[in-house]
């Protein structure tokens, strides 16, 4: 199903499922995109690194 | 000389027995009792549940690797603990069951200095009537060669809706007090990938069942993030990725029955309902492995040790006390007995004081709300701060009523990697850290957590640090070289 059907089945549903946001375009071409994903993978391992460091004594 | 039992060979007694391996010369023993003949690196059990890796890939023999290292194995099952010893001494001492080494059935006594309880979660499948593979009904991805069954009924699903079949596929949780959201969460979007890729969407109805009061609660009471310019409940973030695959949900679900083909639950408003499968996995409740406790003079003290449902007792406030009044300050520091201070419970095997997302009841008296989650990266943290203090106090730094080290829930973080896809870019996770896993609203009153630290981010990233997560714990835990300069 392509993007604007599937935004059609979702949004006509009125039930719980239609309040979900959902993604645009650009949003997943940003997820797939190599190198913002790239510097994302540092920021996630220093973080993930700072919480390890710091969480026990 | 010191004397130091392990019990289990899981994430938590593994990096404990390790670390103390490492750190303590040979005259102290290090002794390792648990019925696994391999290692399993669990997270990656999700790979095994999608026919992505082979059980091979994620578990390794553990004979072996604790011979290298000298570290003496007992392939047997802990059966009681005697914390005062007996017999006319008062040295400490377990009792084992042999299941392996040609030794199978045959008992033995096994006196300790220090006792680490890591032991792990026993699969109570027998606690909702019908569940579990060995009931043949709904699958479970808990161990490898569960994940491995899941993959070979899955594939069976896929082949009829290759041959026109329309499949209900119900992932989620089987039981109202079960934890372990996240992994069902990662397994229903490695199914939908697998199901996508094959271009069969339009045959599989994917319905998440959960316990939760709302999706993304993950069993820690949710968690706010800032995403988007907002600061929003992860359930916005988790109902965003179940949407944008077209996976449906119902929450507040505890899951009483399993039948063939139909799932009984029954939802917090009271109403009973049932809901038809093809496919089904189901996270089972956990508790403790059942060990026994006696006294120097044989009197049954099990519940001295452990709570009714099998967890150890350690340093935490278990005082009962509304949700409103629970605090940071009630998770144990030390995992640590409080009144047999040789004795340490780290991982699943600690008794949480209470649950951390806020509990219901139905008007039927049903509670439905997710257990603590304790697996993984906490589980480390324990084990190598346990194995930590016992190092202190056998090189006399410390004394067991003055321990140094500290790893409480409420001040450690966690990160959860949900990973969908296989590849270096044909995937997607969503990854999620908090921190602290326990909601402290003394130190961060608006949120419970540092949103500095507690966030929530959907992509490639994430995906990318879970294969990394793999093989970087995997090499870890096979010792090999640097392998004590990698973070639990």
């Amino acid at each position: 199903m392509d993007h604007k059907a599937h935004l059609r089945k979702i949004t006509r549903g009125y039930n719980e499922f239609s309040y979900a946001p959902i993604p645009t375009k650009f949003t997943k071409f940003s997820r797939k995109c190599i190198i913002y994903q790239a510097w994302r993978w540092l920021v996630l391992n220093l973080k993930i690194l700072r919480i390890v460091a710091f969480g026990h004594s | 000389m010191a004397k130091i039992v392990v019990l289990g060979s899981g994430i938590a007694g593994h990096t404990a027995s390790a670390y103390l391996r490492k750190w303590l010369n040979k005259k102290h023993e290090v002794i390792v009792v648990s019925p696994n003949e391999y290692y399993q690196f669990v997270p990656s059990n999700i790979w095994v549940g999608v026919g992505r890796m082979k059980p091979e890939q994620i578990r390794f023999k553990l004979e072996p690797k604790y011979k290298k290292w000298g570290i003496d194995f007992r392939r047997a099952k802990a059966t009681s603990i005697h914390p005062e010893g007996g017999n006319g001494s008062d040295r400490p001492y377990i009792e084992i069951k042999y299941v392996g080494q040609g030794k199978e059935g045959q008992t033995e006594t096994i006196d300790y200095d220090y006792l680490v309880n890591a032991t792990g979660p026993a699969l109570r499948f027998d606690k909702t009537e019908g569940l579990g593979p060995d009931a043949g009904n709904t699958v479970s991805v808990c161990n490898f060669n569960h994940a491995a069954h899941a993959w070979e009924e899955l594939q069976k699903s896929i082949k009829k809706m290759e041959a026109g079949e329309n499949q209900n596929i119900v992932i989620g949780i089987g039981h109202p007090g079960a934890t372990c959201q996240g992994a069902a969460f990662e397994y229903i979007l490695n199914v939908y990938h697998e199901i996508q890729r094959r271009g069969l969407n339009d045959k599989a109805n994917i319905t998440f069942l959960t316990n939760e009061y709302e999706v993304g609660d993950f069993a820690m009471g949710g968690a706010y993030i800032k995403y988007g310019g907002y600061i929003t409940p992860t359930k916005v973030f988790t109902e965003s990725f179940l949407a944008e695959r077209e996976i449906r949900w119902i929450k507040r679900a505890g899951v009483n029955k399993v039948e063939k083909g139909k799932i009984h639950y029954e939802l917090l408003d009271g109403t009973y309902h049932e809901i038809n499968y093809d496919f089904a996995m189901l996270i089972p409740a956990f508790s403790g492995p059942g060990l026994k406790a006696f006294d120097k003079n044989g009197e049954d003290i099990t519940s001295k040790l452990f709570k009714p449902n099998g967890f150890m007792i350690v340093d935490a406030d278990y005082t009962k006390k509304p949700y409103e009044e629970w605090s940071a300050k009630d998770w144990p520091e030390t995992v640590q007995h409080p009144e047999y201070a040789n004795i340490f419970a780290p991982g699943i095997a600690f008794a949480p004081p209470h649950t951390i997302s806020k509990p219901f009841t139905s008007p039927n008296g049903t509670t439905i709300v997710p257990a603590p989650p304790r697996t993984g990266m906490p589980s480390g943290v324990m084990g190598k701060i346990v194995a930590q203090n016992i190092r202190d106090v056998v090189k006399g730094k410390r004394k067991l009523t003055n321990l140094k080290h500290k790893a409480s829930m409420a001040k450690m973080g966690a990160a959860c990697i949900v990973s969908a896809g296989y590849g270096m870019t044909n995937g997607m996770a969503a990854t999620m850290t908090v921190f602290p896993i326990v909601q402290d609203w003394e130190k961060y009153p608006e949120y419970g957590r540092s949103l500095r630290f507690t966030l929530g981010e959907p992509g490639l990233a994430g995906h990318w640090l879970k294969w990394f997560m793999h093989y970087m714990f995997l090499h870890k835990a096979k010792g090999y070289p640097f392998w004590w300069l990698l973070p639990e």
